[in-house]
């Protein structure tokens, strides 16, 4: 699905990681392979080390620290917020949702549309077009979309196919209009046939936590997962990307008569370097135009890496330029989307810490 | 062939490897090289495999097989 919309602007950015880092090397045992693979699939994978809570940590947590930093900095003030977008996989209840929990412990006014969006690795996409639309209520002037996850507490650490890539952040990103901004030109694609190729199997309705849903069984690789834990057909995600994402974005270059060239950045989704570097060849772009340094550092926290691979390495550029960037993500759902925009000059680009109690 | 045998090599870090080498009874032959296949016969040969198709042989041969019948496909 196209879409465009004119007269909005990201303004801000800022990204929450968890100060917790752990190392690929400190966690291959875990895994049932030989060493020497291991350190072959973290050469491919570009896995090195990555960001994880270390305590029952929350998606309204890593939020709610990132609004008050904001507060603080003087970057953002509580009675400005007219909208809140929380996206993620990972709410702190099934109800209600995040943002109202989000809203509540920032003791926000009562004029504020709330809203949670269940999206994965498309979900910054996803959360920018809901807040473009908002933005057409002329009673609301500033959104703030939340991308958050702290999928890492799903995920088995005898998994070899997500534990070492998982990470968990937060983003928030201000959203306002913005009279002279060029049109934002989009494009989305849903497959909820393919609903199964990343899902946490147990602990929805359909199929409640109980005893058995927490019991580890071994897959045909090796893995030892629960149905309380994600599950991620890589191979299916990996062909899924080969095959859906080039076709869309050059889809989406074509049908705005924009030369690859004329992009500054593609600012993807950060899977893995692997498969980044695989997407930036079919594209014919530069490695150095399509970052994908996000799982060697930090891990790939769903929603949050696109704002993650923009704060980390285009901070300085962003706070005094503009680029015009081309954002992509794919993941659950199964979801593809493509974004051309132009970004900055922002007021504030960064990326901070979250610190746990001890 | 030979370009093949080659890429072949390099993905289960052997010297060389033959037409009638059994997959399985290579130590390297795991999840990451069989991505590491589909990936070399997407960039080399223009052929969109999956893990599906790649379960079915056996070995470096049925590989090749495979890819040259879906890029004749």
């Amino acid at each position: 699905m196209r879409l465009s919309f004119s007269g909005k602007a990201i303004t801000g950015i800022l990204a929450v990681v968890p100060a917790n880092e752990r190392l690929f090397a400190d966690e291959m045992a875990n895994f049932n392979f030989s060493a020497a693979r291991s350190r072959k699939l973290a050469e491919v994978m570009g896995y090195d080390r990555h960001r994880i809570v270390a305590g029952p940590v929350c998606s309204s947590d890593l939020a709610v620290a990132g609004l008050e930093h904001l507060f603080l900095q003087g970057q953002l003030a509580r009675e400005e917020i007219d909208a809140l977008i929380v996206v993620t996989q990972s709410p702190d209840y099934l109800m209600p949702g995040t943002s109202k929990v989000v809203h509540g412990r920032l003791g926000l006014h009562h004029d504020v549309f709330c809203l949670d969006v269940n999206q994965g690795c498309a979900g910054f996409l996803v959360g920018l077009m809901e807040g473009f639309m908002l933005l057409d209520q002329p009673a609301i002037r500033k959104v703030v979309l939340i991308n958050v996850d702290v999928l890492s507490r799903k995920v088995s650490p005898r998994d070899r196919n997500s534990y070492p890539l998982i990470g968990d952040a937060a983003t928030v990103t201000i959203i306002e209009r913005s009279v002279d901004a060029r049109p934002i030109e989009a494009s989305i694609k849903m497959d909820g046939a393919r609903r199964e190729a990343l899902i946490i199997p147990a602990g929805g309705f359909r199929r409640p936590s109980d005893a058995l849903t927490a019991e580890m069984v071994e897959d045909a690789d090796g893995n030892f997962r629960a149905p309380d834990n994600l599950k991620m057909d890589g191979s299916a995600v990996f062909n899924f990307v080969m095959t859906e994402v080039p076709t869309l974005i050059d889809d989406l270059l074509i049908d705005t008569d924009t030369a690859v060239e004329r992009v500054d950045a593609f600012l993807c989704h950060q899977p893995n370097r692997f498969m980044l570097n695989k997407l930036a060849d079919k594209l014919g772009v530069a490695y150095e135009r399509m970052p994908s340094n996000v799982v060697e550092k930090f891990g790939n926290s769903s929603g949050v890496t696109i704002p993650l691979v923009t704060t980390l390495n285009y901070s300085e550029r962003l706070t005094s330029e503009t680029m015009y960037v081309c954002m992509s993500g794919f993941g659950a759902g199964l979801t593809w989307g493509a974004m051309l925009m132009d970004l900055g000059p922002l007021k504030f680009c960064e990326t901070i810490d979250f610190e746990e109690d001890e | 062939m030979e370009d093949f045998l080659i890429e072949m090599a390099e993905i289960l870090e052997e010297d060389s490897v033959r037409e009638s080498d059994e997959l399985n009874g290579f130590e390297s032959w795991d999840s990451l090289a069989a991505l590491s296949v589909i990936a070399m016969a997407d960039e080399k040969f223009g052929v969109n495999a999956t893990a599906q198709d790649l379960k079915g042989a056996e070995t470096v041969g049925d590989l090749y097989a495979l890819i040259q019948a879906k890029n004749a496909a």
